[in-house]
């Protein structure tokens, strides 16, 4: 089956639109669970019971299901209580709540990685929790994150493809619809992975670089 | 007030439940199979091989599942592939899962020291033998806990396949609110569904953990 590049060149304009909609939900879903993320870490390693417990069960229950139920859950329950929400919004609400659940296990990880002699020279110096937090421990932990918050990136621009199943023309909508409409399977779905590769990619080397870049100032 | 819609098509739902874990159960036996044979190729083959394995792993890394099941759904018929839908469902998702299942394992077997290797071949081991006696067990028991977090992202992984038409879960779960119009309640049950699946694998997991450091 020969290629249509002719095909693909034409229809460039229509995935250009489906793209700049998945990079605004990629990057949207991203800042806010890196935010979120953070907020529920914090409750995590809380030393009040009932907030460590409830920041808990909050990631466990967002982690053991399925972003795509969670945003149906979101889009027709929401819908049919009479506030509806937008695909887009219902979607980037499922893909933050749930993305902030791993990010917070990720700097968790990173900020128990900080050694504890570095909080008690902190304290000894006499710096208040949040003086150690943001001067003494972040800063080392949110280098240590950079790999592992970059690989959740990545899922996040590839789980963006879910909402096309809540009619969002995102770049897998768009494909979809293109080839409903013109058969041509094989240039759409190549275009389209293509398209993912590049961006993912792109995130993946922008890590790389981050790394390098702060490594030297660590 | 008792959640009547969810409780009268629980087992409507429980039904799906059962062809998610059908899936699953095959995914992960494929995904298996293949991150086994691609570790060991990526650990001992020749070069060009190394290279298309690299590519395997760029290509699952960065293409979104859903994506490869469209392809799957709307290609295949093009070239005159005619798949049961369940097997192209498993056969994709354990294609995928494969590249992940297959960095653990990889993981797992250069996470062993170098003198497991040097000890095996000073005995005069030949590489068969010396996979089938001294890395395996070792590489897969180090194995066990990450390959039990792959399981569970691969089982909540099945729910896509709804997109493409398959019934299952999350599909069981639409079609219940299309009837019920009670969608809070239903898609809370199925979240429920999958959470009982995956805390448990989860709560295994753990524990295998748990057990490897004991070990060591």
């Amino acid at each position: 089956m020969p290629l249509d590049v002719n095909f693909i060149l034409r229809n460039l304009p229509l995935f250009w639109k489906g793209l700049v909609v998945t990079v605004e939900l990629s990057l949207l879903a991203i800042g806010l669970a890196l935010v979120w993320g953070l907020v529920v870490a914090f409750a995590r390693m809380s030393p009040r019971w009932p907030l460590r417990t409830a920041a808990a069960a909050y990631i466990e229950l967002v982690r053991d299901t399925p972003v795509l139920v969670q945003m149906y859950f979101i889009y027709f329950g929401f819908s049919m209580a009479g506030l509806g929400l937008t695909g887009f919004v219902s979607g980037l609400l499922a893909l933050s709540l749930q993305n902030g659940g791993y990010i917070a296990e990720i700097y968790r990880a990173g900020i128990e990685s900080v050694s504890v002699k570095q909080v008690e020279g902190g304290k000894a110096l006499g710096m208040s929790y949040w003086d150690v937090m943001s001067l003494v421990v972040l800063p080392q932990a949110l280098v240590r994150v950079i790999p592992p918050l970059a690989n959740q990136f990545i899922v996040v621009i590839k789980d963006t493809s879910l909402v096309s199943a809540i009619a969002v023309a995102e770049l897998t909508q768009i494909g979809k619809l293109l080839t409903e409409r013109t058969a041509a399977s094989y240039e759409v779905f190549l275009t389209i992975a293509v398209i993912y590769l590049i961006m993912t990619g792109i995130v993946s080397g922008l890590s790389r670089l981050a790394e390098h870049r702060f490594a030297i100032y660590y | 007030m008792l959640p009547q819609a969810l409780i009268h098509n629980f087992a409507y739902l429980l039904r799906g439940a059962e062809f998610t874990l059908l899936l699953s159960a095959g995914s992960i036996a494929l995904s298996t199979a293949i991150g086994v044979g691609v570790a060991l190729l990526h650990v001992f083959a020749v070069a060009p091989i190394r290279i298309l394995v690299e590519l395997y792993l760029f290509l699952a890394r960065g293409i979104p599942l859903l994506i490869l099941l469209f392809a799957m759904y709307y290609m295949l018929p093009y070239v005159g592939i005619d798949l049961q839908p369940t097997i192209g469902g498993i056969l994709v998702i354990g294609v995928y899962y494969g590249a992940f299942m297959s960095q653990v394992f990889r993981a797992a077997i250069l996470s062993l020291p170098k003198n497991q290797w040097d000890a095996a071949r000073g005995l005069g081991m030949r590489r068969s033998l010396m996979l089938e006696i001294v890395i395996f067990p070792q590489a897969f028991r180090i194995a066990a806990a990450p390959f039990v977090n792959t399981c569970m992202q691969l089982i909540k992984s099945t729910s896509l396949v709804s997109i493409i038409g398959l019934w299952e879960l999350t599909m069981a779960g639409r079609e219940t609110v299309e009837r019920t119009l009670a969608p809070f309640q239903i898609f809370a049950g199925v979240a429920l569904i999958y959470f009982c699946l995956c805390y448990s694998l989860a709560a295994y997991g753990r524990q295998l953990e748990k057990r490897m450091r004991y070990v060591h």
